[in-house]
């Protein structure tokens, strides 16, 4: 899928249903990306809520030559969750947290909500490496660097790209039946 | 690297994840933009994690966006053209203060290499004057020497009653080496085309010598004549000649005449 370029010009010209139309195209991979780090179903909702209005409000910050539109998307994101887990209100929350994953995350998930294919999508997720999960997880969901991640897994930095190259492709042809 | 190489190294998973050094980014741009087939494969990276967060996700609340809507509508993206750069407007404020700054002292600088060249000139036209004025000492000490030596006699010459009443001169004159200086002072300038001339005089008979004219009597301040191989006279005097001088006095034009005592 090519970005959509034109979408995000209109958007930045202030055309609110642009914007609306981005919102529906990407607001659910947000909001999975929100939820892994935060872990509470209210606080990811305030969280997306403050990414998209930063988005809406500093659309003009990006430009197609800073890379990609879900990339920029994908920072604000990692960044305002973080900030979240880093306030007193989160802290005091006290929330049970468990060391879940965005697989258990998944797992989690209502079926009967879910779209119809939720049923296969879990099982494939759940059939990813333990070792993908791991590498998914930290450079995907947390955002980390390169060097944060070799460091966090004990490995060699070269080796991540490696691993973040093969776990990916796993996903690939689980989810677009590559 | 090659097409094949950049698709198989994992920086694509990485550029898209947001894992990726400055270096590495340019990197990777440049292969998208070079090859389509680069590109496609970024997109495919970038679809199958939306699809893996989507699945995390679940259900969306619709308050979300309601919310988001209260926040938005009626509000205008910010312009990136309205959003002052203020290290570039200080950078200019800075550049500016500094041009600014150093045109002022260029100025002063040149204002003082002015009121310095007005001031040697000044300095200048002072020693000139000192000069001028230390020549005009020694004159007059020398002078002041010759009057006050007994060596000079000195001979008043007073003005003729009949030609010129108010002129007078004096004339300094050393008996034994022939020298006289004539004091001009008291005479008239000369008018235009006639010079004075002074000569010696033996009495019985009149035997006038000429010892020559006062020449360049204006541009004499001091109007002091030096003659020297003086015949020995019995007097002195003064007449208006026309210029050049003459071969014997006109007598009607005696200015002054004054007798050397014995």
């Amino acid at each position: 899928m090519d970005q959509p370029d034109a979408l995000i010009l209109e958007m930045q010209n202030g055309n609110h249903a642009a914007f609306s139309k981005i919102y529906e195209m990407y607001s659910r991979a947000i909001y999975g990306v929100v939820i892994t780090v935060v872990r509470d179903q209210d606080l990811t909702e305030e969280v997306v809520q403050d990414v998209f209005i930063k988005v809406w409000k500093n659309s003009n910050s990006y430009t197609p030559s800073k890379g990609r539109f879900y990339t920029w998307l994908l920072n604000i994101a990692r960044n305002t969750a973080i900030d979240m887990t880093r306030s007193k209100a989160y802290k005091n929350s006290a929330k049970n947290l468990t060391t879940e994953n965005f697989v258990d995350i998944i797992a989690g998930h209502d079926t009967m909500s879910g779209k119809t294919d939720a049923i296969g999508l879990k099982k494939y997720v759940a059939a990813l490496k333990p070792m993908c999960i791991q590498i998914i997880e930290l450079l995907y969901f947390k955002g980390y660097t390169q060097a944060e991640t070799a460091k966090t897994l004990a490995t060699p930095l070269g080796t991540i790209k490696t691993r973040a190259r093969n776990c990916i492709g796993d996903l690939r042809k689980m989810l677009l039946n590559e | 690297m090659t097409e094949e190489e950049i698709i198989a190294s994992g920086l694509l998973e990485l550029y898209v994840t947001g894992s990726l050094s400055q270096e590495e980014i340019l990197e990777v741009e440049a292969a998208m933009a070079q090859y389509p087939s680069v590109k496609k494969e970024v997109a495919q990276i970038e679809a199958s994690l939306i699809k893996l967060s989507e699945a995390t996700a679940g259900n969306v609340s619709p308050k979300v966006w309601e919310r988001i809507i209260e926040f938005t509508q009626g509000v205008r993206p910010l312009s990136t053209a309205r959003k002052r750069n203020w290290g570039s407007v200080t950078g200019w404020a800075a550049a500016l203060l500094f041009f600014v700054g150093l045109a002022f002292m260029l100025k002063q600088n040149s204002d003082l290499k002015s009121k310095l060249r007005t001031v040697n000139t000044k300095n200048m036209v002072l020693q000139e004057k000192t000069s001028i004025t230390e020549a005009q000492l020694t004159q007059a000490n020398d002078l002041l020497e010759i009057v006050r030596s007994k060596d000079f006699n000195a001979i008043s010459l007073p003005g003729n009653v009949d030609v010129a009443p108010t002129a007078y001169a004096t004339v300094y004159y050393n008996k034994d080496e022939n020298i006289a200086y004539i004091d001009a002072k008291g005479l008239p300038k000369p008018p235009e085309g006639k010079v004075y001339q002074v000569w010696s005089l033996i009495m019985d008979p009149l035997t006038p010598r000429s010892m020559g004219v006062l020449e360049g009597f204006e541009a004499a301040d001091t109007a002091f004549f030096k003659v020297e191989n003086v015949p020995s006279p019995e007097a002195f005097g003064i007449t208006l000649e026309p210029e050049g001088g003459s071969e014997s006095p006109t007598l009607t034009q005696l200015y002054t005449l004054g007798m050397v005592s014995p």
